[in-house]
């Protein structure tokens, strides 16, 4: 069926948006090195693959007269979806241009801003490639020829989306989101993650503001803190007795 | 397509753009491995992260590196830390620089307020989202408002918003722990500029929106307005600072003494005593006249003209030295000026018959190159038509009579007849007591503790010299 197609195109273009923001994030920093900037290169040519294909489908589909209300309605709602990944992979590409051209990278004394973040972007990558291992081998002044293809690739996706928007007629509002508030929470995924997330958080955090999230844990401790102190107090009265009466 | 991007506006208002790119610079200097600032790491339970610094640090840097004092520091690294290019570690909502050992870290590029592109609906929703998912739904109160409100408001992408949230946490849990929780931090200082608290400053807040006119087409009219606003400019006359500063200054010193507010008013201030003698005594039209309002006439001529009294002692004056015409004319110039439109024609003929005309009763003297120009206007007149005569008049009067009225009996006696009022008795309980001069101000203050001491200084050197 186009729509399980369309879904599964959809998915995958989130999931390299969602890297590629990823990857733009760690520019400048301490995290950019030579391997950012191909990391970043070749997702962004996935993504703009992946955004073609999607679009050809979705216009097709759309361009259908002859199909169900509820047919309609559902891949407009997919494409409400594909334009707005777009609006989000357009601004992150102006914005890894803006700062690329800011921090090269063949320079005498690299700046790059220190920001504690000093891991490499190696798996990110892979998983907006959907491939095992990164092969990187691209030249030494990629910092700078990137920018180059980069601009021109940024015009092309700024025309694609101008064209999305003058050729589709689909109303923005009109469409219904199939989530509620709060969908989010209902899924079982980084539980166990997000707790650990939680308390190296609540380190940097004041307990008094967040009372509730960090007061669950506080609580506990709390707890554990003061059926210690009785168990020292009963230890000490039994040896204390001990000693008074040997 | 989101209604975001059809309003494209600028990143943040031009008058902040300037201070942020010579932030930045400040920011990238800190960064040099030689000259750079002093990194430490950060311990948390396990992780070690690095690239942390003290408040301590920061300031010293700032000293060292500009040459500037510990108040400028401090004052500047605030400004760092309120514009988002460093984020507290301890106190993430408290955005100030705190001079102890306090940790600090820089922001990335990315996330920096001058960059153009300012945050969207979208982000923000995508972020509350990740939040919600990673604290499990325990978000702050204006968070939780602000997520109902935004899932109102953009409901159509919702789903994208979760699929993002979802997807972006994915991304970031292929990093390490240590970059994870820098990632977190990141984001949330951020966020916290940029969507601030309910009660915080909102520092991309620019004020009133001032007109865009950065958008000016350079053709060649723009040119031409240009040279002619520069010719303009060139060709004004412009007064030495230090020139009408010092007559300022003299201005201030004159007058010092008849200012209500930095004297006090005699007998008392009606705002504060209620009671009105002030205004009575310095009416119009009194009997007699206070003290300072005549000595006020001997400041200039003009004092003396303006005043109702003033002008009707002059005109006693001048009547008697039989020179009363030129202040009448004055005073008739003066009522066309001021006066109504529609009667402009009629005193100007009546000027003409009284003043001017030759023969005339009460013929005042001007020079024949201002005659003429008078008597031509005075064929089409309009308000303005007397002007060089009563300027003329006004400054014989000045140069002529004035300085003499000044020197005269009528003058002299006038002055020693004023009233100086007393000064309402203050009341004997002290809570009834009520200010009549303002709080001295700390110059003055400051002037009289040096004038002091220069005096003491004298006395002992004149004693030491004895």
């Amino acid at each position: 069926m186009g729509k399980e197609e369309c879904k599964t195109m959809l998915d995958a273009l989130n999931k390299v948006t969602a890297c590629y923001r990823h990857l733009v994030i760690a520019l400048g920093s301490t995290s950019d090195s030579q391997n950012l900037r191909e990391e970043l290169k070749k997702t962004r040519k996935n993504a703009q693959e992946l955004a073609v294909a999607n679009r050809t489908k979705l216009t097709s589909l759309l361009k259908d007269k002859n199909i169900s209300k509820e047919d309609r309605a559902e891949y407009e709602r997919l494409w409400v979806l594909f334009s707005s990944s777009m609006e989000l992979l357009e601004v992150d590409m102006k914005r890894s241009l803006e700062i690329g051209q800011d921090f090269p990278l063949k320079v005498p004394t690299r700046h790059l801003i220190q920001t504690g973040m000093t891991g490499s972007t190696t798996a990110v990558a892979s998983r907006a490639m959907s491939v095992q291992n990164m092969k990187y081998d691209a030249d030494s002044n990629i910092d700078t020829a990137d920018l180059r293809d980069l601009q021109s690739e940024i015009t092309q996706v700024t025309q694609m989306v101008e064209e999305m928007e003058m050729n589709v007629q689909v109303a923005p509002w009109a469409v219904e989101a199939k989530q509620e508030a709060g969908a989010e929470l209902k899924s079982n995924m980084s539980v166990g993650n997000s707790s650990v997330g939680v308390i190296s958080i609540c380190e940097e955090e004041p307990k008094e503001e967040d009372g509730r999230g960090g007061g669950r844990d506080a609580g506990f401790a709390s707890i554990c803190a003061a059926i210690g102190f009785f168990l020292i107090i009963t230890v000490a009265l039994v040896l204390g007795y001990l000693v008074v009466n040997m | 397509m989101t209604i975001n991007t059809l309003l494209v506006k600028e990143g943040c208002p031009q008058e902040q753009m300037a201070c942020f790119r010579k932030m930045e610079k400040v920011i990238v200097a800190m960064q040099d491995p030689d000259m750079g600032m002093k990194m430490r790491n950060q311990r948390l339970l396990i992780t070690v992260i690095p690239h942390a610094m003290t408040g301590h640090d920061i300031i010293t840097w700032l000293i060292q590196k500009y040459c500037i004092s510990e108040e400028e520091a401090l004052h500047l690294g605030n400004l760092l830390v309120k514009y988002g290019y460093i984020y507290p570690l301890k106190e993430p909502r408290s955005l100030v620089l705190r001079r102890d050992e306090s940790p600090y870290r820089f922001q990335t590029p990315y996330f920096w307020t001058s960059t153009q592109w300012p945050a969207t609906e979208l982000d923000y929703a995508i972020y509350l989202a990740k939040k919600n998912i990673r604290k499990q739904g325990e978000l702050m109160e204006y968070e939780k408002e602000r997520y109902s409100l935004l899932h109102k408001r953009i409901n159509h992408t919702w789903d994208f918003v979760v699929m993002q949230a979802r997807e972006q946490l994915r991304a970031s849990k292929q990093r390490r722990k240590a970059d994870r929780i820098v990632l977190e931090c990141q984001e949330q200082a951020y966020w916290l500029i940029n969507r601030p608290a309910p009660g915080m400053p909102n520092i991309l807040d620019a004020g009133l929106e001032r007109p865009n006119n950065l958008r000016v087409t350079l053709n060649s009219d723009f040119y031409k307005r240009e040279i002619e606003a520069c010719q303009r400019a060139l060709g004004r006359n412009r007064v030495k600072s230090s020139n009408c500063l010092e007559g300022f200054l003299k201005h201030s010193e004159q007058y010092q003494n008849h200012d209500p507010i930095m004297q006090g008013c005699l007998p008392s201030n009606p705002w504060i005593s209620d009671d009105a003698a002030h205004w009575t005594m310095n009416a119009d039209v009194v009997p007699v006249p206070t003290r300072l309002r005549v000595e006020r006439w001997s400041f200039s001529f003009m004092e003396l003209l303006s005043d109702t009294m003033g002008r009707k002692e002059f005109m006693t004056y001048l009547e008697k030295e039989f020179s009363a015409e030129n202040l009448c004319f004055w005073q008739a110039c003066e009522e066309i000026r001021h006066g109504e439109n529609s009667r402009i024609s009629e005193k100007v003929n009546e000027i003409y018959k009284n003043f001017l005309a030759p023969g005339a009763a009460r013929w005042v003297n001007i020079d024949s190159k201002t005659m003429y120009k008078t008597l031509e206007g005075i064929k089409r007149p309009h308000r303005f038509v007397m002007d060089d005569a009563q300027m003329h008049i006004y400054f014989l009067m000045k140069k002529d009579s004035y300085p003499r009225y000044l020197k005269s009996d009528l003058y002299k006696n006038m002055l020693a007849k004023a009233i100086v009022p007393q000064e309402t008795k203050k009341s004997v309980f002290p809570f009834m007591r009520r200010q009549r001069h303002s709080s001295p101000s700390p110059a003055q203050a400051a002037t009289q503790a040096t004038e002091e001491d220069g005096r003491v200084k004298e006395a002992g050197q004149a004693g030491a010299n004895a």
